[in-house]
């Protein structure tokens, strides 16, 4: 797979703030890439960097393999914190501003606007917009020129459900027809929806990257209960498919190495005449798993 | 030529640049008309005023008060760039830092023609109307004054175009450009002495369109040191020349 975006070492210092520290990343073609942190975690920063607005401190980037460019800027759509745009002029008016920059054929326009369901307000200023409308002719902004790359910050942010799932149902179609999306977001259950892979910031630190599925695999955890529970510690220990368990309140939580479900638990306690009152599989939630990562 | 359509583009359609225009053109015919009123030395100047060929000469003393408002447009278009975010959003899509400068030197030269071509209308106008002698010969023959005029505009907007890009907030940007133009170098003058300020910046803009009457006055008081319109134009280009280039290094250097 073709490399599309490399960053090496990447960092950018605001007095003694490390925003971003020392982080490298390589996004590969055909990915749809989540840059996952909370708030003030460097992913706007990062985005900043490499789309040469914002200059690094230390470190370097390549897009397609070479340094930014003309070139490589007509090859990628950009949406950066908020919708750009000169707030009194028409949407269609604004988006031929935009197909000046992209050298894009300004035939395209009524299609785009079409496309992100604005067909008909082209001629409404920008400032009338609502929220959602913005987002949205910044999304048909950054498509303008058909790119090879999408690269959103945050892009439902701000939205309401409707135009959040109005929103994630056009990344999904845009990156079916192949394209490769770079997209920062603070929302987990938006990346482990939307996302390939995926990259957890804090601090300016990289904290995990790889596929979602390796990243923010949704391990089950069994939660069991017992007359007396002391015999059923005891042998927890002994089991050696189970990964962790603690004692909380009346009831013990664990989890299970791959493979094993609460069927192979319950066998075995039932074996040693342990007989549990209850078992609960619950699926452990992004949250938690996102704090684990980041108090590694 | 994509530079200067995106920016018509954008002008086109805003109300406030439409605005500024309006009062640029109205306050100066105003004053233009009224100034024949004016009293010098206990008499009225009358319709002498408008006479062929001076006329350029005290039509482009007058409009040199207004580059000031030119200047302010100036400011208003490239703040707007910040104040939107449009200038990040343009140095994402594709342009380089150079030339989102160099599209607002454009709308600058742009601005400067326009002031120049209605200097130019409004000369011939009250010329052919009140001048005495309206032969081609008097007609033509200072109308170089309309080109020092132009060089003028042009420095003067170039000076706020620097400001604009250096403190990047509408009005932070016009009370500097204001305050360096009409209040700074003016002192810095008084500190220095004349065969070296009339090199400044502020001084070599303003000796293209020198006051009227000017040779008047040096026969009663001391002879100025200002330099003549023609050899002021070297000096402008240069300061132009610095500003524009200043202000692309501001660009390149900072975070948008």
């Amino acid at each position: 797979m073709a490399t599309v975006l490399y960053l090496d070492e990447l960092s950018k210092n605001y007095g003694s703030l490390k925003a971003v520290d020392r982080l490298s990343l390589e996004v590969e073609a055909g990915s749809i890439y989540g840059l996952l942190g909370p708030n003030g975690s460097g992913k706007t920063t990062t985005l900043g960097m490499v789309l040469d607005v914002i200059r690094p401190s230390n470190g370097s980037f390549l897009w397609f393999g070479r340094s930014i460019s003309k070139e490589t800027k007509l090859r990628v759509g950009a949406l950066l914190e908020t919708p750009n745009f000169y707030p009194y002029l028409t949407a269609k008016a604004n988006l031929q501003v935009v197909a000046d920059t992209k050298q894009a054929n300004h035939r395209h326009i009524n299609k785009m606007l079409d496309m992100v369901g604005l067909g008909t307000r082209s001629h409404t200023t920008f400032k009338g917009f609502s929220l959602g409308m913005k987002q949205r002719l910044a999304l048909a902004a950054a498509m303008l020129n058909d790119p090879e790359v999408l690269v959103l910050d945050e892009p439902t942010n701000g939205l309401d459900p409707q135009g959040i799932a109005e929103v994630r149902d056009l990344i999904t179609r845009i990156a079916a027809q192949g394209k490769t999306i770079l997209l920062a977001s603070h929302l987990l259950d938006e990346v482990e929806k939307v996302c390939t892979h995926v990259a957890v910031l804090q601090s300016g630190k990289l904290k995990a990257n790889g596929p979602v599925g390796n990243i923010l695999s949704a391990k089950d955890q069994l939660l069991i209960s017992a007359e007396e529970l002391p015999p059923v510690l005891q042998l927890l220990e002994r089991l050696p498919y189970v990964v962790q368990f603690a004692q909380e309140k009346s009831y013990i939580s664990l989890t299970l190495s791959e493979g094993y479900t609460s069927t192979d638990l319950n066998r075995d306690m039932f074996a040693q005449g342990i007989v549990l009152s209850q078992i609960l599989v619950r699926r452990k939630s992004l949250e938690a798993q996102f704090l684990e990562i980041t108090q590694k | 030529m994509n530079l200067i359509r995106t920016e018509l583009r954008k002008i086109i359609h805003y109300p406030t640049f439409w605005t500024i225009m309006a009062i640029y053109v109205l306050l100066q015919v105003l004053l233009i008309y009224f100034s024949s009123n004016l009293m010098v030395s206990g008499q009225s100047l009358g319709k002498s005023l408008y006479d062929f060929p001076n006329i350029w000469m005290r039509f482009s003393y007058i409009a040199y008060f207004f580059n000031l408002l030119l200047g302010i447009l100036l400011i208003v278009l490239i703040t707007d760039e910040y104040s939107f975010r449009t200038l990040r959003q343009q140095v994402i899509d594709g342009r380089s830092r150079a030339e989102a400068v160099l599209a607002k030197f454009y709308v600058t030269l742009g601005l400067a023609a326009a002031g120049t071509v209605f200097l130019l209308a409004m000369g011939l106008l009250f010329g052919l109307i009140y001048s005495t002698n309206t032969s081609i010969e008097a007609i033509f023959s200072k109308i170089d004054y309309l080109s020092y005029f132009f060089v003028q505009a042009v420095g003067y907007m170039c000076l706020a175009m620097f400001f604009a890009f250096l403190i990047r907030k509408s009005g932070l940007a016009i009370i500097a450009f204001l305050a360096w133009s009409k209040i700074v170098e003016p002192i810095i003058h008084y500190q220095m002495d004349d065969r070296i300020d009339r090199f400044m910046p502020m001084k070599v803009f303003g000796s293209l369109t020198p006051t009227p009457g000017q040779e008047l006055i040096d026969g009663l008081t001391s002879p100025t040191m200002a330099l003549s319109p023609g050899w002021a134009v070297l000096p402008a280009l240069v300061y132009i020349a610095l500003l524009v280039f200043g202000s692309i290094l501001l660009v390149r250097l900072r975070d948008l």
